[in-house]
């Protein structure tokens, strides 16, 4: 069987590499930790560094304390150092994932929205939450089942937590279209029954356009989400696993809620690269 | 010359920022803006080309999306103008990551001097008078202790030079020198202690004298060129004796006496006997304990495989001056103690506790903080600590009372965990050898946190030295923190501890007493800006930092990691077992001390300890006849502010990070009930989980400190079980806050009673950490919780904090997915009380509510309630439990209505089934605060399961959850008392903080 390889950047202030390896891991990759400065020093020794790997995820965190806004100077490292492999990885078929620092990232350096092919412009933003603060919240979002996302196929709704302060997503209302109209908008905020939160507190837990929670390039390729899957991987990570569990107990169903939905975005991208 | 660019939302976008700080000029000072809008200024103080500012200003600090700049003045239709900038010295991180992104991109570095100085303008839209704007900047914008600002009105606005060009650099011009110190007589020295602020103890100085003044001592400093004391031996001497480093105050001397029964007891050493001593007996029953009592935490086993660490500090004195970064800097020093526990831990969870003045106070002293800002900063403090560091806060408690306006309480208590064997060998032990490299690694050295230890050590007054309010950097020490975990992996560590209270002089001093002997070289320590005195670097306390000993054939390896990760390490020096300390600059001793010296005869501090029992000192029960309206009575209590519902700030923390969550802060139906304690997974891999629980209880010192102590105890453990922890497995840590016990008949008059009140808490203490068979991991004590705050008359008064122990207890938990919560599952479960409930009311919320302190102070029957914990605990991974819930502050009244909250079911009550003893009336049977009891509810198919495993123990049933969301109480034969909506309740709970977010 072909062996999935995947890498999980680390360093300078990100802060989800375990938990995201092991959701990797546990979709069945084989996946690896690897500090920025590691592959930007191998980019100095050898050329095409990224072939090896088949699944790029910029994970959670607070690169560089996001003192210059959430993701910039991540951005600006990567660009500078990494830019080409970057794109030429991206051109060879092969997928990247940002989760919210990593999504940051990725809308800072362009490759999302990526709209055209191209990786190098910046057209959306992650901007400071309306309430002007962090906030740690389980949310609902729904999936869009015409956006070409690798990542969520299969997917309707998904429960997982949100954690920033910098994740209103905003873009100018003709990139917004153009995004709609691409079917880019892969995952929205939800309310309970599933309907877009259309700006509700705490719902859409940081006042983003559109309730827009995650976005993919064109191909579907490149995604990045504000919501943390890798937080969601054993079902005690849910927020009321005990109330399923004791209904689990005394009707000897599994509930829905109860299997660790976060895990299939690591599965889809797992599979799509052994399907090519 | 220094370029300012200005960097600004565009004028379309919502400004968060600006519109909380519009917010709370309403809200907090009744001024009202129109508008505020925010402008980040950086100040490039370097040489570079025109293009070259233009490249770094596109392509790094504006966002085009959202985002335009300028390096002219972008200010425009305002009121007025609020720059607010930091004080030279002050640590600017977002100043040193733009040099960093600045250096990558332009691939320059900057000359020694270079910098990027980071501030804010606040472009303010409203009619308000000069000294509105400049309440809104003391007040809410800026600290005078760390920042400088300027208000500009339009008149005066020059539109071509805006703000200025704020650089704050540090320059002092100063040659570093080291200066002697006369010894000629006790008195000389004392009075050259004070001027230099050295807080040398009266009671040491014929110690040090004598020390100096040996022959054969005097000989051997001859051989390096010393005579007389230098500075740097004194202030080290200085540190190392403080009570903050020496904990003098717990080693030392007790006269204890009873007043009104004349019993007298000499009580030597409170550490040893009631807190080594108990955790040595306990550990002979405890094979889990694998490290206590030596290193910067302890450590207990996780499995066979993993070793977990814990330990608590508090950040008090420097939270109340600066609130936020004395409390970032506390969180990320605790943090600290975990990556120096062993060859070192990685972080997997912080927890903090607040205690301060009421939110809303409007007496009339007038503290350096007012509380609400004050809490505002620490809790931004810890938020900014945990979140930017990856470190999960799943865990906090908040206390108001008007006692902590003279100083706040900010306790910070951490959890890590390492293999049991790193690169081979037992990870918990560790050692200097001669011939290891003494590597500093992580920050620089400035001017900043000199005199903390020391500081930290007296009462809060005007003339406190600022010097010593730290901002923390979460970036610097994550990086610090992933490096080390690697280098410990590969076996690169020898010893490893933080650099924090007392800084070098204590991490060196104290890591060389295994090798018996170290030699620094103070100049090659780096440091933030030159012109440091060579005392300045050995004791200042500059943060992130870490010492660690370094074979010299591992340093290669050592040094390519810590490049790797962008971390500043540099070899100061080198064990040896020469016995002396010796520091060396450029080449000249500056200090040769014995090692043995620290431990030599100082003289035992000493205090006389006067207890008078609590209904000798005038207090009653109070007379109070049955309430008529239950319900609004409880409702009252629900939005009392130790009661009412806090979640503003555990949403602002991240308890998810690391992917191990398994008993979140908040719980029950709408997440938003504060869960007994936290558990975590910290291996991803393995279903085992960590718990922890918090408990304090400071008013029932007022009565009487042995119970006080006691019931925190019982409390946390309490806590822990009710989650599912293992009660055969109880770690506890020990964090005392208690006011100044050196009696002084003017500064100090109660100083007697104080001390008594600390011998009868750690009586109880030692009591119940044997009875309940936990030995102490960790803990700290943080003595001087006193502060002169101004009055309304320019008079000065005294406040001195109630007597607090934070009590934490940890545990392990085979299987996470048995754990329980405290939300009831579905309707028809049977609601069980487990334990006695009693009289016992006194120093509790019901009491406070109606004005009294009451006498009769929740007591512990350990015999009593232990049987039923095990049973409990038995029920619980017996899977017989649907939810479990400790009664605490408020009664069986106040967690019934949580427990029925967090379902959003109802519950009907009697509580005749109450099972008691003596005469409990109604409301005492709703509001005591008897210990040792649970609410429990379980499915009806399994109550013949759980009432056999309680068997013969005090437990009963006492109602049903019901589907309609009504709370329905009865007594007295069937007679209803409450009948109250659940979200009604619910209401009242939320209301008093509910705007928060």
């Amino acid at each position: 069987m072909k062996k999935i390889k995947a890498m999980v950047l680390t360093g300078y202030g990100l802060n989800c590499d375990y938990e995201t390896h092991y959701c990797l891991e546990l979709a069945g990759a084989e996946s690896e930790r690897v500090h920025i400065n590691q592959i930007i020093f191998r980019t100095q020794e050898e050329s095409n560094v990224l072939d090896p790997y088949h699944i790029l995820v910029f994970c959670g965190g607070f690169s560089w304390g996001d003192d210059h806004g959430a993701g910039v100077l991540m951005a600006s490292k990567l660009r500078h150092h990494l830019g080409d492999e970057l794109i030429r990885f991206l051109e060879q078929g092969k997928l990247v994932l940002g989760i919210c620092n990593g999504f940051q990232t990725l809308v800072n350096f362009g490759l999302l929205p990526g709209f055209h092919s191209d990786y190098t412009q910046r057209k959306v933003a992650l901007t400071y939450n309306d309430t002007g603060n962090f906030i740690d919240i389980w949310v609902k979002v729904r999936i869009n089942p015409d956006s070409p996302c690798i990542f969520t196929r299969g997917l309707e709704e998904v429960e997982l937590p949100v954690r920033h302060g910098e994740g209103k997503f905003y873009a100018p209302e003709a990139t917004l279209e153009q995004l709609i109209g691409n079917g880019q908008v892969v995952m929205q905020y939800a309310l309970s029954n599933g309907e877009a939160a259309q700006g509700k507190w705490p719902e859409n837990p940081n006042g983003s356009l559109y309730d827009v929670a995650g976005i993919c390039d064109p191909t579907g390729r490149v995604f990045g989400l504000m919501p943390h899957p890798e937080a969601f991987n054993h079902y005690t990570n849910h927020p009321r696993w005990t109330y399923y569990k004791e209904g689990s107990r005394s009707d000897g169903t599994v509930s829905e809620p109860l299997k660790p939905q976060g895990i299939k975005i690591f599965q889809n991208a797992v599979k799509f690269v052994s399907s090519i | 010359m220094a370029a300012r660019l200005e960097i600004r939302l565009k004028k379309h976008l919502f400004d968060a920022e600006g519109e909380g700080v519009r917010k709370k000029a309403s809200q907090y000072f009744g001024i009202q803006l129109e508008g505020v809008r925010t402008i980040r200024v950086l100040t490039i103080d370097a040489s570079l080309s025109p293009s070259q500012l233009e490249r770094i200003r596109t392509e790094i600090f504006t966002n085009p999306v959202t985002e335009e700049s300028s390096y002219s003045p972008t200010a425009r239709d305002f009121d007025w103008i609020i720059w607010v900038g930091f004080r030279p010295g002050v640590r600017d991180t977002a100043g040193s990551t733009a040099v960093e992104a600045i250096e990558d991109l332009l691939g320059i570095t900057f000359k020694p001097g270079e910098a990027v100085y980071t501030s804010k303008i606040y472009e303010i839209k409203g009619r308000i008078k000069k000294e509105e704007v400049e309440k809104v900047v003391k007040e809410l914008l800026a600290n005078e202790l760390i920042q400088q600002w300027k208000i500009i009105s339009p008149e005066d606005w020059n539109p071509a030079n805006g703000i200025g060009f704020p650089v704050q650099k540090v320059e002092l011009r100063h040659e570093p020198q080291v200066s002697t110190i006369a010894i000629d007589s006790d008195e000389q020295l004392r009075r050259l202690s004070v001027e230099r602020n050295l807080a040398l103890h009266d009671q040491d100085i014929p110690v040090i004298r004598a020390y100096f003044l040996r022959d054969d001592i005097r000989e051997e400093r001859k051989k390096v060129g010393l005579d007389l004391p230098t500075d740097v031996e004194l202030e080290y001497i200085s540190q190392a004796r403080s009570d903050h480093c020496n904990h003098n105050t717990f080693k030392g001397l007790f006269h204890y006496r009873d007043l009104f029964t004349g019993e007298e007891r000499d009580v030597d050493n409170l550490f040893r006997t009631c807190i080594e001593q108990p955790t040595l007996e306990n550990m002979k029953q405890k094979d889990w304990v694998i490290s206590v009592l030596w290193d910067n935490a302890g450590v207990g086993r996780f499995d066979n495989d993993y070793y977990y660490a814990i330990t608590g500090e508090t950040h008090n004195s420097p939270s109340n001056m600066e609130a936020y970064g004395g409390a970032l800097t506390g969180i990320v020093g605790v943090y600290r103690d975990i990556m120096g526990t062993g060859k070192g831990a990685k972080l997997i969870l912080g927890t903090y506790a607040y205690c301060v003045g009421h939110r809303d106070y409007s007496g009339p002293l007038k503290p350096h903080l007012h509380p609400r800002r004050l809490l505002d900063g620490v809790v931004e403090g810890v938020r900014d600590g945990g979140n930017k560091s990856g470190i999960p806060t799943p865990y906090g408690l908040l206390l108001f009372d008007d006692s902590f306006i003279g100083k706040c309480l900010v306790f910070v208590t951490a959890m890590g965990i390492m293999p049991a064997l790193v690169a081979g060998e037992p990870s918990h032990k560790k050692t200097t050898s001669p011939g290891d490299l003494i590597v500093m690694c992580g920050g620089r050295v400035g001017k900043d946190g000199i005199h903390g230890v020391t500081a930290a050590s007296e009462g809060y007054s005007q003339h406190t030295p600022a010097g010593h309010v730290q901002i923390g950097d979460p970036y610097t020490q994550k990086k610090m923190h992933d490096f080390l975990l690697e280098a410990r992996d590969e076996g690169l560590i020898a010893f490893i501890t933080d650099c924090g209270g007392g800084g070098l002089s204590s991490a060196v001093g104290e890591s060389a007493r295994f090798s018996n002997g170290a030699r620094v070289d103070l100049d090659k320590v780096p440091l933030k800006y030159e012109g440091l005195d060579q005392w300045e670097i050995w004791v200042s306390e500059s943060q992130e930092r870490m010492i660690v000993a370094v074979k010299p054939e591992h340093l290669n390896r050592f040094m390519a990691l810590s490049q790797k990760h962008a971390v500043e390490s540099t070899v100061i020096g080198e064990y040896n077992d020469s016995g002396y300390l010796k520091l060396d600059y450029k080449g000249k001793t500056c200090a040769y001390i014995r090692m043995d010296f620290l431990q030599s005869d100082f003289p035992q501090w000493e205090f006389e300890a006067h207890w008078i029992p609590p209904d000798k000192r005038g207090l009653t029960e109070p007379v109070i006849a049955e309430p008529q309206d239950h319900g609004q009575l409880l409702k009252e209590m629900l939005s009392r502010p130790n009661i009412c519902s806090r979640n503003w700030i555990a949403r602002q923390y991240d308890h998810e990070v690391q992917g191990g969550s398994v008993i979140k802060p908040l719980v029950g139906r709408d997440l938003d009930i504060p869960s007994d304690a936290a558990v975590v997974r910290p291996i991803l891999e393995r279903t085992g989980g960590i718990v922890i629980s918090q408990a304090l209880n400071p008013h029932y010192s007022l009565i009487d400190t042995y119970h006080m102590t006691a019931a925190t105890i019982d409390e946390a453990v309490r806590k822990v079980i009710a989650v599912g922890g293992d009660p055969e497995h109880l770690g506890g840590v020990d964090n005392f806050c208690w006011p100044s016990i050196q009696y002084d008949p003017e500064k100090n008059p109660d100083g007697k009673y104080k001390a008594a009140q600390l011998v009868r808490s750690n009586w109880a203490l030692r009591d119940y950490c044997l009875a309940y068979g936990i030995p102490l991991l960790s803990g700290k004590d943080s003595m001087y919780i006193d502060g002169n705050v101004e009055g309304p008359f320019g008079e000065r008064r005294k406040v001195s904090g109630l007597p607090t122990l934070l009590f934490t207890v940890s545990s392990v938990i085979e299987d996470i997915t048995k754990c329980v919560t405290l939300d009831p599952k579905r309707s028809g479960e049977l609601i069980y009380i487990l334990g006695l409930t009693r009289n016992e009311l006194g120093g509790g919320e019901f009491y406070q509510l109606m004005g009294h302190i009451g006498l009769n102070v929740p007591k512990v029957k350990a015999e009593e309630v232990l049987p039923l914990y095990k049973a409990l605990a038995r029920a619980i991974s017996d899977g017989l439990v649907a939810s479990c819930h400790a009664v605490g502050r408020g009664g069986l009244g106040v967690h019934l209505a949580l427990m029925a909250m967090a379902s959003g079911l109802g519950m009907e009550i009697d509580l005749d089934l109450v099972p008691r003893e003596g005469p409990v009336k109604t409301f005492q049977l709703l509001y005591s605060e008897s210990c040792g009891r649970f609410l429990v509810t379980v499915a009806p198919e399994l109550k013949e399961k759980f009432e056999a495993l309680l068997k013969a123990l005090p437990f009963s049933l006492i109602g049903q959850v019901i589907p309609d969301p009504q709370l329905m109480v009865k007594a007295d034969n069937g007679n209803t008392l409450i009948n109250e909506n659940i979200q009604n309740l619910k209401d009242s709970w939320l209301r008093p903080f509910g705007e928060l977010i």
